[in-house]
């Protein structure tokens, strides 16, 4: 029985994941990996006022094949599952016409001057001779024949129409379909992004862009990307498996082993850990295979021969390990706590396995090769010399460290979107760009825009279309004090006088005499102008769009939606965060360490130092360092430090350097291929660990 | 129906390919009055001018911008009275060109007297009761706008 232990814990583990299926979830949305809790907060706000669940349509060109084309899309588009409304004209919609009629008493600017009995004579005269002069069609406003109010249009919207076409700067016609896709919604943004590339396919110089292509292109793309670095890093594993160990029975068992680690880890992760990502999951399995050093130590060393229930070196190896990832599990940014948690899982289940389950596996003893000529010690050098060296190296990668805050930069980079989005943004005359403000009622909302307004004319908001409480009743008191009955009676004295037909101006003025109701009671009444109104746990948020956000950073109810500015300080701040869970971890292992080794201090300091060291200068030398440069750079300490204390403690020292020779090869294996990844993320891990496991390499042949 | 309706547009765009006099007779519904006009019409791609010889005054609808000009001189004209021609003469333009589909996207097209009518669908609505087209053997069309406050424009092309 004993000797199936390891298949039985496989298996079982296997019968948990299947009966779990449907529970586990693993997220492809690797922005929300990288952003704080505020940001993805901002972000799902803006995600419900509608900013990143618009699709762009540009048709290149302006004559009426083009307009054509848009209303033909506009009526394909019409009728897919997920679109809510289409705008390509500024022509207001019946809403928006609606509320002006009602409200235009209040909107429009009201010229109260005493008006006399000469004066209305002449100006209705005007209106009448213009009637019979003119060459061009002009009509009269039965309901303001005086034109005492008058009404300005929103600059915004005027500079970006061509008749009422809205356009895309010089390159064509736009449209904004606003759909109700969340672009991390995986589903629903495959199904729209197949319906709509169909549609679009058929046209010529038609592009589209929306957030939500990201989800589906990237996800997709890394999906396949990170499925084939896996199965190239599990061959190529199993390959150096078999060439390290030579003993089938072993490879076998280590590989269920490691196989039973990874979808223990895999199981609680997926079950627990809230939006665990796929990218977290592609990580910790590569980091899993780090355990092999455990059973690589104990092969190496005839542990399971002896009768030891511990070997020393590998649990404080383990432990040193496992502390660090510990402190990073606390670490707020949700890639490297994952990734912390899924190896925490892992490299403890594969301890207990190679530790405590491998001794009943019957496992044939390492017979020692033949000693090898080895470099002789005194040409190896010394210690406290790559001490030095270590030292200076970091002091170089530490005054050339420039760091990239950028974590889109760390996504998939997919040209083609990219292009479009870039396209979009370059072409647009307006250049503004969205902030969201928000208040705890409608009323100060709308004062709030109203402030921005003042201060800032140049911005675009609800306040450009529904006044402020306050102005409101003051207008409506205005219109309530000017007597517009006995102004109709001589409009229409008059104009009956001059030749106007009877009755004509009966209703004259009426609008202003009507009961209007001040603030905004539709929410979504201005959305196609992507000014709608958002309520969220009794807190009412808008967009006000202005030329640069940094003008409103006073205004404390104001917060920016520039995602590249709202990544950059999440970055900054993950940076910070991940300097001080850093030095904690380096505290931890220095201080382990000194308990592990003693006396050997400086020589196993130069496994954490010099990997750490290279690696830094390298990087600095060829690149801007990143957020996973940063975390990788700690990955290598923390296997740095196990081979430190194998070296430090190592009593069979041909047989440790084999170990760690052969471990080395097995970390390059699961972390060096993912320098042919696509993904920045990844790639960058590949990098750092690839440069960490050569410079250990050096320390191993060549320090005394 | 709508075959006789193509064969008008066919027939229209060969009459408009060159430059038309044409005379607009508006009712003010306001003063109750007829007043007349006339000019020459003149329709290229995506555009047309107007040109009104007694007064000097013309007017160019190119490329969704419209452009007054009096005496040569151009005059900058209120934004919404702007607007409003503006979206005239894209009328003027698409029943012009009479693309049919284009025309069945903004109309309902039936047929009263042996006459076209098109009842606008979208916003126009708002300010445009119906159009009526008065086809003729005659090398001759009207063109008819009955606006929403009693108005109407009446545009007759001479033959």
């Amino acid at each position: 029985m004993a000797k199936h232990i390891n298949l039985t814990i496989l298996f079982t583990l296997l019968l948990v994941g299947i009966f779990s299926k449907d529970s586990l979830h693993l997220s492809t949305n690797l922005l929300s990996l990288f952003a704080d809790k505020k940001s993805i907060e901002t972000l799902s706000i803006a995600n419900n006022l509608g900013y990143s669940r618009e699709m762009l349509v540009a048709v290149k060109g302006f004559d009426s094949k083009s307009k054509k084309k848009v209303r033909q899309l506009a009526k394909e588009f019409k009728k897919l599952k997920h679109i809510k409304y289409i705008y390509y004209s500024i022509v207001p919609t019946e809403k928006i016409q609606q509320y002006y009629k009602s409200h235009y008493g209040v909107l429009a600017d009201f010229d109260n001057k005493k008006i006399d009995e000469s004066w209305v004579k002449k100006r209705l005269k005007e209106v009448y001779d213009k009637q019979l002069s003119s060459v061009f069609y002009t009509n009269v406003n039965k309901s303001d024949p005086l034109s005492l109010f008058s009404l300005k249009s929103s600059d915004v919207l005027a500079k970006s129409h061509r008749g009422s076409y809205i356009t895309l700067g010089d390159y064509g016609f736009l449209m904004r379909v606003v759909t109700d896709i969340d672009p991390s919604d995986m589903n629903y943004s495959k199904e729209l992004y197949t319906d709509v590339n169909r549609i679009v396919l058929k046209y010529k110089d038609v592009v589209v862009f929306a957030p939500f292509f990201y989800t589906v292109e990237n996800s997709q793309k890394i999906q396949d990307n990170v499925e084939l670095i896996m199965v190239i890093s599990t061959l190529f594993l199993l390959f150096v498996y078999f060439l390290l160990l030579k003993n089938m029975k072993l490879l076998f068992h280590t590989l269920v082993a490691l196989a039973s680690s990874m979808l223990f880890a895999t199981l609680i992760c997926a079950l627990f850990v809230e939006n665990f990502s796929v990218l977290s999951l592609a990580f910790g399995m590569s980091l899993t295979a780090v355990s092999i050093d455990y059973l690589l130590h104990y092969h190496f060393h005839n542990f399971y021969q002896s009768c030891k229930k511990v070997d020393k070196n590998v649990l404080f190896g383990y432990m040193t390990t496992v502390a660090a990832f510990v402190i990073l599990a606390f670490l707020p940014i949700p890639l490297i706590s994952q990734i912390s948690i899924f190896a925490l899982l892992s490299l403890s289940f594969a301890y207990v396995l190679f530790t405590f389950v491998f001794v009943y596996l019957d496992i044939k003893p390492y017979k020692e090769l033949p000693k090898q000529q080895t470099q002789k010690s005194k040409n190896k050098i010394p210690a406290s010399v790559l001490f030095v060296v270590s030292i200076v190296l970091i002091g170089y990668g530490g005054a050339n460290f420039s760091f990239n805050g950028n974590i889109r930069d760390l996504d998939y980079q997919n040209k083609h979107l990219l292009k479009l989005e870039k396209l979009f943004k370059t072409n647009s005359s307006t250049k503004y760009s969205p902030v969201v403000v928000e208040a705890p009622t409608k009323e100060i909302l709308l004062k709030r825009l109203h402030t921005i307004k003042k201060e800032y004319k140049d911005t675009f908001s609800l306040a450009s279309f529904v006044l402020d409480t306050k102005t409101c009743m003051e207008k409506k008191q205005k219109l309530k004090e000017y007597d517009f009955e006995k102004l109709k009676r001589l409009i229409n004295k008059e104009a009956s006088k001059i030749g106007f037909r009877d009755g004509y101006f009966k209703d004259a003025y009426a609008f202003a005499k009507k009961d209007i109701s001040c603030g905004i009671g539709d929410d979504d009444l201005f959305a196609s102008y992507g000014l709608g109104i958002y309520k969220d746990k009794n807190r009412y948020y808008s967009t006000v769009f202005v030329k640069d956000t940094k003008l409103l950073k006073e205004y404390d109810f104001v917060t920016s939606l520039d995602v590249k500015e709202m990544f950059r300080k999440s970055a900054k701040t993950m940076y910070r965060d991940l300097v001080e869970f850093g030095l904690g971890v380096l505290v931890l292992i220095f201080a382990l360490l000194f308990f592990s080794v003693k006396n050997r201090f400086v020589y196993a300091l130069n496994y954490i130092l010099f990997p750490f060291g290279v690696t830094l200068a390298v990087l600095t030398t060829f690149t801007t360092i990143n957020i996973m440069h940063l975390f990788s750079l700690i990955i290598v300490v923390a296997i740095g430090i196990d081979y430190g204390i194998y070296m430090a403690n190592s009593t069979k020292e041909q047989n440790t350097m084999t170990a760690i020779k052969y471990s080395l090869l097995s970390t390059f294996s699961a972390f060096g291929v993912l320098i042919f990844s696509s993904i920045t993320a990844l790639n960058s891990i590949g990098v750092v660990i690839t440069l960490g496991c050569g410079a250990i390499l050096i320390l191993i042949k060549g320090m005394r | 129906m709508f075959r006789t309706f193509l064969l008008f547009l066919l027939f229209a765009t060969t009459l408009f390919a060159k430059s038309y006099n044409f005379t607009e007779l508006r009712y003010s519904d306001a003063i109750g009055r007829y007043t007349q006009v006339d000019g020459v019409i003149e329709f290229f791609n995506d555009g047309l001018k107007i040109v009104y010889p007694k007064a000097k005054k013309e007017l160019i609808y190119k490329d969704d911008d419209l452009h007054y000009l009096q005496e040569g001189r151009e005059i900058e004209l209120p934004s919404l009275q702007k607007a409003q021609m503006a979206q005239y003469f894209e009328l003027l333009g698409l029943i012009h060109r009479g693309d049919s589909s284009e025309i069945s996207e903004m109309f309902d097209i039936s047929q009263k007297d042996g006459m076209k009518i098109l009842t606008p669908t979208g916003s126009i609505k708002n300010y445009i009761k119906y159009i009526q087209l008065q086809e003729d053997s005659k090398l001759f069309h009207n063109i008819k706008l009955f606006l929403q406050n009693n108005d109407t424009i009446s545009i007759t092309i001479d033959g």
